[in-house]
C-alpha cells in the first residue's frame, strides 16, 4: 500500500511501529515465559506472602505467595490464547455468514439478521457471564462464549458491504462471463469486502482481552491458580483497602497495555485501509 | 385504506410510541424462550447439578418437578412464561428466597448507580466532546485523544480498585467501600429506592451525607470508564455538523458562537441518544463488576453471588431482567430517536 502524504505516513508508521513493538513483546513473552519468568507463575510460598516489589520480587508477591511478575508474564499465554481464538472463531464463522445473508435474500437471511440483533440486544458482559458459568468455566468455554459474542459483529460489518458490492456492474459482468454463485462470492465480492472485518478483528481482540479479563474478575471465567490477569486482579482486590496495591496494579497494567497494543494497531490498520476503501464517499 | 387514514390521524408521537411496543413484545417473548434455554445449556441434569452427587433419587425428581424440567421443550416453556407473567422467577438456591422478591430488593441499589453515573457520564461525554471541537487544539481538545485511546482500554474493576486505594487508603476522603451508606446510618424509609432522594424526602440529612458520600466513587468509576466512548462519537457527530452549510450560514448571519452550539448540538442529538441507549447495557454490564468491588448490594453483585454458587435460577431472573430493562431502555431511545428527527416516517 502506497502512502500518499509523507506527513502523515511518517506518523502512521510510527504509531504502526509502537503498536508492532507491543506486539512483538507480547509475543516473546508468551513464547519465551519459562526463560524470562524468574519464579514459577504457580508456586505458592507460604513464607513470603504479599511481599512488596523488591529486588527479588520485581512485582511483589500475591495473598497466597506467589510472584506476580512471574504470573503477569505467564499470563500474557491465557489471556492473548483466549482472545485471539474467541475473534479468530468469530471471524472464521461470522465471515462466510454474512457474504451468504448479503447474497442471499430470503426469509432465512432475514431470520439470521433477526437472531444476531437478538444476540446484540443482551448487554455482552451479562450474556457472558451467564453462559460461561452455565457452560462450565474452562478455557475454552469463555474461548468459545466470547467467539458467540462476536460473530454478528463480524457477519454484520461484511453483509454491509456485499449489499453494497452485489449490484456492482462488475459483479453483472463476471455473471454474464458465466461464473456460478460460488465464484461471484468467493472470487469477486468477498476480497473487496474484507477490510472493515479485516480492521475489527484487532479492536475485537483488545475487547476480547477485557471481557475475559472482567469474567475471570467476577468469578465467572478461569479458576485459580491459572496465571490470568483478571483473575490476579480479583485475588488483589480485598488488599486494596488494606495498602497493598502490587497485587492488583501490575496485572491491570498488563491488560491495559495489551488492550492498547491492540488498539493502535487496529487504528493503523484502519488509516492504510481509508484510502483504498471503496462504498465509502 | 381506511386502516391507513385511521392510523395517519393519530398524532405522529403516539404513532410512534405505539409502532414501537408492537416490537418490544414479540422481543420481550424472545428474551424469554432464550433466558428459558440458558438453563438446558447447562451439561447434564440441572437438578442433578444443583443438588450435587449425593441426591437421593426422590430429591432429584421434587427438584426437577419445581423446576419444570418434564414433559416436552414447549410444554415447558409454556409453564415458565406462565409462571413469569404470575411474576415467579422460581427460587435462589442460595437465599431460598423467590427469586423475584430478591431482585426487587436489589433493583433500586443498582438503579441509583447506573443513573447518577450515567448523568454524569453525559456531562463529561458531551462536555469534552463539544468542547474539544470548538476549540479545536485546546488543552481539552488536546486530553481528550489521550483519554479517548486509554479509557477503552482500562478495565472498569481495576479502575474502581485504584480509586479506592488513592481515595480512601491515601487520601482518606472516601469511606470505606462497603455498601450504600455507612453501617450506623439507618436507610431512609423506602419511598423511591434511591437513598439519596428517599433521605431528602426524609429531611435525614445524616443518611443523605453518607449516601453521596458512598456514591461517588463507584458513580467516578463508572464514568470515567464510560465517558471516553460517548465521547469519541459525539466528536465526530458533532465535528460533522459543526463545519456543516447550515452552522455556516448561520454564523454569517451573526448569530452567537453558544446559539450555533447549542443548534449543532441540537442536529447531532439523534446518533448521540442511540449510543446512550448502549451505554444503559454497558453500565449494566459494568455495574456487575464494580458493584463487587464496593459490596454494592445491588443486581450485579446478586448475579456474582449466584455465579459463584451455582444458583442457576437466581442467574436466570437476573438476564432476563436485565434484557428486559435493556429491551425497555432500547424502545425508550427508539421513540426518542424518533421524535428528535422528524424526518423519521412511521
Amino acid at each position: 500500500m502506497k502512502l500518499t502524504s509523507s506527513c502523515r505516513g511518517g506518523r502512521l508508521s510510527a504509531t504502526l511501529i509502537f503498536g508492532l513493538s507491543l506486539l512483538v513483546l507480547q509475543i516473546v513473552l508468551i513464547v519465551f515465559a519459562p526463560l524470562i519468568a524468574p519464579h514459577s507463575p504457580v508456586d505458592a510460598d507460604p513464607m513470603n506472602i504479599l511481599k512488596p516489589p523488591s529486588w527479588h520480587y520485581w512485582f511483589g508477591t500475591d495473598v497466597s505467595g506467589m510472584d506476580i511478575l512471574s504470573r503477569v508474564i505467564y499470563a500474557t499465554r491465557i489471556n492473548l490464547l483466549i482472545s485471539v481464538t474467541a475473534v479468530v472463531i468469530a471471524f472464521v464463522v461470522g465471515v462466510p455468514i454474512g457474504l451468504l445473508i448479503g447474497f442471499y435474500k430470503n426469509l432465512l437471511s432475514t431470520l439470521v439478521m433477526r437472531i444476531f440483533d437478538f444476540i446484540q440486544s443482551f448487554p455482552v458482559f451479562v450474556l457472558g457471564m451467564a453462559l460461561v458459568s452455565v457452560m462450565g468455566q474452562e478455557i475454552w468455554n469463555v474461548a468459545i462464549v466470547l467467539a458467540v459474542l462476536f460473530i454478528p459483529m463480524f457477519a454484520r460489518l461484511i453483509r454491509a458491504e456485499v449489499l453494497s458490492l452485489r449490484d456492482r456492474p462488475f459483479i453483472s459482468a463476471a455473471r454474464c462471463s458465466g461464473a456460478t454463485n460460488l465464484t461471484i462470492m468467493f472470487r469477486h465480492i468477498l476480497p473487496n469486502a474484507m477490510t472493515p472485518a479485516i480492521v475489527q478483528v484487532s479492536i475485537s481482540i483488545g475487547m476480547a482481552i477485557l471481557l475475559t479479563a472482567g469474567l475471570s474478575f467476577v468469578g465467572a471465567g478461569v479458576r485459580m491458580p491459572t496465571p490470568e490477569w483478571g483473575l490476579m486482579v480479583a485475588n488483589g482486590a480485598q488488599q486494596m483497602i488494606l495498602g497493598v496495591w502490587w497485587a492488583a496494579l501490575f496485572p491491570g497494567l498488563a491488560i491495559i497495555i495489551s488492550v492498547l497494543t491492540f488498539a493502535i494497531l487496529g487504528d493503523a490498520v484502519k488509516r492504510l485501509a481509508e484510502p483504498t476503501s471503496r462504498g465509502e464517499q | 385504506m381506511i386502516l391507513f387514514s385511521t392510523w395517519r390521524s393519530i398524532p405522529r408521537s403516539m404513532r410512534i410510541v405505539i409502532a414501537r411496543i408492537g416490537i418490544l413484545i414479540p422481543q420481550m417473548f424472545g428474551v424469554m424462550f432464550a433466558t428459558f434455554l440458558l438453563i438446558r445449556l447447562l451439561p447434564g441434569d440441572p437438578a442433578l447439578l444443583m443438588l450435587g452427587n449425593m441426591a437421593t433419587p426422590e430429591a432429584i425428581a421434587a427438584l426437577r418437578e419445581r423446576l419444570n424440567l418434564n414433559g416436552t421443550i414447549w410444554s415447558q416453556f409454556g409453564g415458565y412464561v406462565r409462571a413469569l407473567l404470575h411474576g415467579d422467577l422460581g427460587t435462589s438456591m442460595f437465599t431460598s428466597n423467590p427469586v423475584t422478591v430478591d431482585l426487587l430488593q436489589r433493583v433500586p441499589a443498582t438503579l441509583e448507580l447506573i443513573t447518577y453515573s450515567m448523568i454524569f457520564t453525559v456531562i463529561l461525554g458531551v462536555g469534552m466532546a463539544v468542547t474539544s471541537v470548538v476549540r479545536k487544539g485546546g488543552w481539552v481538545d488536546r486530553g481528550s485523544r489521550i483519554y479517548g485511546m486509554a479509557a477503552g482500554a482500562i478495565p472498569d474493576f481495576w479502575v474502581g480498585l485504584l480509586l479506592i486505594y488513592t481515595l480512601f487508603h491515601l487520601a482518606g476522603v472516601a469511606p470505606a467501600p462497603f455498601g450504600r451508606v455507612d453501617s450506623f446510618i439507618t436507610p431512609p424509609p423506602a419511598v423511591t429506592g434511591f437513598y439519596t432522594v428517599d433521605s431528602v424526602l426524609a429531611g435525614d440529612w445524616a443518611a443523605f451525607r453518607s449516601s453521596v458520600s458512598h456514591l461517588w466513587l463507584p458513580v467516578l468509576t463508572l464514568t470515567i470508564v464510560n465517558a471516553g466512548g460517548l465521547m469519541k462519537m459525539t466528536q465526530s457527530v458533532f465535528a460533522d455538523i459543526y463545519k456543516s452549510e447550515f452552522i455556516r450560514h448561520a454564523r454569517a448571519s451573526g448569530l452567537s458562537e453558544r446559539t450555533l452550539v447549542l443548534s449543532a448540538l441540537r442536529n447531532s442529538l439523534p446518533p448521540i441518544i442511540t449510543m446512550i441507549g448502549f451505554l444503559f447495557g454497558f453500565l449494566l454490564g459494568a455495574a456487575v463488576l464494580v458493584e463487587t468491588i464496593f459490596a454494592w448490594g445491588g443486581l450485579g453483585q446478586y448475579a456474582v453471588q449466584a455465579v459463584m454458587n451455582s444458583d442457576y435460577p437466581a442467574l436466570q431472573g437476573f438476564v432476563l431482567v436485565a434484557a428486559a430493562f435493556i429491551l425497555v431502555v432500547y424502545t425508550a431511545v427508539d421513540v426518542l430517536y424518533g421524535l428528535a428527527d422528524p424526518r423519521i416516517e412511521i
